[in-house]
């Protein structure tokens, strides 16, 4: 929830609230006023009614004006104290109850004790009442609004800076080299947070430059020795005739070199994934890399009679980078090549929502847990590197990929989940 | 052709001349940026072989500055960055190939070999050796004016024989021409030795000498001598 409709709702809620309980307890006084007043009116009728009735003897007195009556009865019994109260009482002409106020006394005119009755109609002060909170409420909604429009606006305003920042944060990308530049705010909390944050990215900048430039200074130093190490090697092969043995020990150096040459580039390969260093991201299609990679592994299926299960859904597209998405691909579909069985299965699923790929293999699970760690590796090939999963989720994990094995029915089964997390990549 | 080998590491630089000794070209090397102006500047190279990081300078502003000086020659990229940005970068501003360190000698011989037949025939080519003919442009091979039946894989392997013929080609070489970084070396020894074997049964069949020769444990040699 956004803090302008956060503030706005408690505003408004607690605005509700002490209006509602606010025209309750002006509606009582407005009430108990009206009461007194109406009281003291027929405090004053009360005595006029006295006098006339002891004028008059007994005489029933007539209402000076219609929202008034007057009831007289003879009583025998005592005195009894004034009574105020409300009363219903039913109109014929309009049909309907009407509260009146009504006072109750006793009075002692020529030795016949009578019990007299005013009423004095509220449906006027009633209706005024009610016109009075009326106005209230129109008036204080109008209020509201204003005060919420206001606020919306000058939260734009104030909070504007903010939310600039916010963007920035948002886009600022340390592999494009732009300057983190901030808009100013005249609050001073923007400006301290604005100070903040630029320290901070500058620091990480740095740090990020300084690792950036290990990797590719470690990649240089390394692949340049081994290059000459691989070509100087490859030379000796050229020089002429050999012994067998010598042939031998030469081939194991070779190969040796080569390993450590490519265990090298797949290091530095994870390390640059780890620090995002492939920020260019597009639409990749999996089907024409699954096409491509097929027709490359083509050899090494027929050779192993592997049988080759497509359910591609076409169309399917990935927005990330696109050597990643190769190279997600590429070790997961030769893997389950290379671990597969003669005459096996491979099954290559693919919907917009996951890429799972199964193949026989091996009757035994493996070890899930092991799995994605480097350097973890199946008996059954010592030459493998042992990074290919490793990598694997190494890319997953930049993406918010969720990347899983599980064997079932004697296949063994990566499956990677696409979110919709990657859209916003 | 006359070839500039700009390679600030000496000993990897003398052994890309003495692995193209012998193909008849003419090599020249450059340790360092401002050699490599001042021998551009004075003879006109047929082929560039630019190492990116150079002691005093990058071998992009080399690509650039032989660009400008509108040379056809060719230029192949060698480099330690096995970074995107840098291949891309390299190939836009007109390199012909991007190799990354550590590299095969063979794999560079073929390349040097493949822009050679651009810039002297004019692409419109024909490759041969003895009794046997490549058209490089349509993938086609023959033996004696009979075309031969070959897959992809076993008409690249031909070429990439022809291209280094007499030397020692590594198992790991050949995977590498042949499939790149798709596939673990390990892996692709089996499929070599299959489409090896293809590809000397269908030469043979079609007359032709055989040229393949086995190098225990290694890899292969294309022997024509």
């Amino acid at each position: 929830m956004r803090l302008l409709t956060k503030t706005t709702l408690n505003l408004l809620s607690i605005s509700l609230f002490i209006y509602l309980f606010g025209i309750i307890a002006f509606y009582y006084t407005l009430r108990i006023q009206v009461d007194s007043n109406v009281n003291k009116e027929m405090d004053k009728r009360k005595y006029s009614i006295i006098r006339q009735m002891e004028e008059a003897h007994s005489s029933v007195a007539h209402p000076p004006n219609r929202n008034e009556m007057v009831m007289v009865t003879p009583v025998e019994n005592d005195w009894l104290k004034d009574q105020y109260m409300d009363t219903l009482i039913y109109n014929k002409e309009e049909q309907r109850y009407q509260l009146y106020r009504q006072l109750g006394f006793h009075e002692k005119v020529n030795n016949q004790n009578y019990y007299i009755q005013i009423f004095k109609s509220l449906d006027e002060t009633d209706s005024l009442i009610i016109r009075i909170i009326a106005t209230m409420t129109v008036l204080i909604i109008l209020l509201i609004i204003a005060l919420l429009v206001v606020n919306r606006y000058s939260s734009r305003l104030v909070w504007g800076a903010f939310y600039d920042t916010v963007d920035k944060i948002n886009h600022y990308d340390l592999n494009t080299h732009e300057d983190f530049s901030l808009q100013e705010s005249d609050v001073r909390e923007f400006e301290d947070l604005n100070r903040g944050l630029k320290a901070m990215t500058e620091r990480i900048k740095n740090d990020y430059l300084n690792l950036k430039e290990y990797t590719e200074n470690a990649s240089h130093e390394i692949q340049t020795p081994l290059a000459i190490i691989n070509s100087k090697l490859e030379l000796l092969l050229q020089s002429g005739e050999m012994s067998e043995k010598q042939y031998k020990a030469l081939a194991d150096a070779y190969e040796a070199s080569i390993r450590l040459s490519k265990y090298n580039s797949t290091l530095i390969l994870l390390a640059k994934i780890e620090n995002k260093q492939f920020p260019e991201s597009k639409k990749v299609s999996p089907e024409a890399i699954l096409e491509q990679l097929l027709e490359n592994l083509d050899d090494l299926i027929r050779t192993k009679k592997i049988e080759v299960i497509r359910k591609i859904m076409p169309h399917v597209t990935l927005r990330m980078n696109p050597y990643l998405a190769e190279i997600l691909i590429v070790n997961l579909v030769k893997n389950a090549v290379r671990h597969n069985v003669k005459g096996g299965k491979l099954i290559i699923e693919l919907d917009p929502g996951m890429l799972k790929i199964s193949n026989s293999g091996p009757e035994t699970a493996l070890d899930d847990n092991l799995l994605f760690k480097r350097f973890f590796k199946s008996s059954a090939s010592p030459e493998s590197l042992g990074l290919g999963l490793a990598i694997v989720q190494k890319i997953c994990a930049l993406y918010g990929f969720e990347v899983s094995y599980q064997f079932f029915d004697g296949l063994h089964c990566m499956r990677v989940r696409f979110d919709n997390k990657l859209e916003r990549v | 052709m006359k070839i500039l080998i700009i390679e600030d590491e000496v000993k990897l630089s003398e052994a890309i001349v003495e692995y193209l000794d012998g193909e008849g070209h003419l090599c020249e090397v450059a340790y360092n940026y401002e050699d490599s102006v001042e021998k551009i500047e004075l003879y006109p190279y047929d082929c560039l072989v630019v190492d990116i990081n150079l002691p005093d300078g990058s071998g992009l502003d080399l690509i650039r500055l032989v660009k400008k000086k509108s040379i056809t020659g060719g230029i192949i990229v060698v480099s330690a960055r096995n970074s995107l940005d840098n291949r891309i970068e390299g190939l836009e501003i007109g390199a012909d190939h991007y190799l990354t360190k550590p590299f095969h000698l063979a794999e560079l011989n073929a390349h040097l070999k493949s822009i050679h037949r651009r810039i002297s025939f004019n692409g419109s080519n024909e490759l041969v050796l003895n009794e046997i003919k490549l058209i490089p442009d349509e993938h086609r091979a023959f033996v004696h004016d009979q075309e031969l039946v070959l897959t992809k894989k076993e008409y690249e392997l031909l070429l990439f024989f022809i291209s280094n013929k007499n030397k020692v080609i590594t198992k790991a070489g050949l995977a590498e021409h042949l499939w790149g970084d798709h596939m673990d070396s390990a892996d692709s020894y089996d499929f070599i030795y299959t489409h090896i074997k293809n590809l000397r049964r269908e030469l043979l069949k079609k007359g032709c000498r055989d040229y393949i020769r086995t190098i225990y444990g290694l890899g292969y040699k294309f022997d024509v001598i």
